[in-house]
């Protein structure tokens, strides 16, 4: 977890004693994957994740809580239970998955449409870039009509999360837009 | 709420740790992880773990558990016991749990200055790790890990 230690040190700038990143995402999008590599880990075994996963770092009294959520259509009405105190909502989009583009984008805009995460930051992933047909981040942020949300900052980031590219530039822009409440 | 809280003995009896895991918080190196008999409350686990994890920066623990029931208010107590005495206390509010779920909480605590910590002779067979897991004031497991430092 040393990727998140050193994120955690960045962030202690923030007023905030306890901060709450939470991933969201269709089942398979690469959330889990992204989780472990945040934290240095290994990812072999990573298996559909049938509720939460949550790893929580704590530095002289800053705590960091990063919560995966499965997302299994399933468990998508679930989601909500854990949208309270969140201060950066990471969206991880499978960009080669182009069946699922119209349902992970009904799904991105229900999230962003629910107070509780009203005015919180939004990261999207666009992952799995190492599959060549896989939309680039700008096509996907087209795609999924990201330019006309105004309500909050965005950003999108390509990444592929296997390979651990991109995920800590995504971080870095976090780090830069945890809210000042 | 629209599932009401279910009798309690369900929800113990629906509640399960899988495995609990501690390792190098660089480079997650697993040092221990047990997964035997966790389910049986009152049996305190032995960890055999090599001294030189006094030398880590940072250790993780890692709780893997399923819960049958959806638990409304499920939070946690850690304590990190010398002799009974506390050293160190973590405590992590989880909120809603869905029911037929499998899920993982993994915390590292920044270990203190290796000049401030005691040597593996003192702490060997002395340092409990105690989680203590709620559905708001309702108790409904206890996992109790010593360490032995090898």
């Amino acid at each position: 977890m040393q990727g998140l230690l050193s994120l955690l040190r960045k962030l202690r700038t923030a007023p905030e004693k306890e901060l709450r990143l939470l991933l969201l995402g269709l089942d398979n999008a690469g959330k889990t994957t992204i989780l472990k590599m945040l934290a240095s880990e290994d990812i072999t075994n990573v298996t559909p994740t049938a509720g939460f996963n949550i790893k929580s770092v704590n530095s002289e009294g800053f705590k960091l809580n990063v919560w995966d959520i499965g997302g299994q259509r399933k468990i998508r009405p679930y989601w909500k239970n854990y949208f309270e105190n969140t201060d950066v909502l990471i969206y991880v989009v499978d960009s080669a998955d182009k069946k699922r583009l119209e349902e992970t984008g009904i799904e991105l805009y229900e999230l962003l449409s629910d107070d509780k995460l009203q005015d919180v930051p939004l990261l999207v992933y666009a992952n799995k870039q190492d599959i060549p047909e896989s939309l680039s981040a700008s096509e996907l942020a087209q795609t999924l009509g990201l330019p006309t949300i105004k309500d909050r900052s965005w950003q999108i980031q390509a990444c592929t999360a296997i390979q651990g590219v991109g995920v800590r530039e995504g971080m870095e822009w976090v780090c830069k837009n945890i809210k000042k409440k | 709420m629209a599932n009401e809280p279910k009798n309690p003995d369900e929800l113990l009896k629906g509640f399960q740790i899988n495995w609990i895991c501690l390792r190098d918080a660089d480079g997650g190196k697993i040092f221990w992880q047990g997964s035997d008999d966790l389910s049986y409350p009152d049996v305190e686990h032995e960890a055999r773990v090599p001294k030189n994890i006094l030398k880590c920066r940072a250790v993780s623990r890692e709780f893997n558990f399923s819960s049958k029931e959806q638990i409304n208010k499920f939070r946690l107590e850690q304590k990190v016991l010398f002799k009974g005495r506390c050293l160190e206390e973590w405590n992590f509010e989880f909120g809603f749990v869905m029911s037929e779920s499998t899920n993982t909480w993994q915390s590292i605590m920044e270990a203190a200055p290796e000049s401030q910590m005691m040597p593996a002779s003192v702490l060997n067979g002395n340092i409990v790790i105690e989680t203590k897991f709620f559905d708001d004031d309702l108790l409904i497991s206890t996992s109790r890990v010593r360490l032995f430092y090898v």
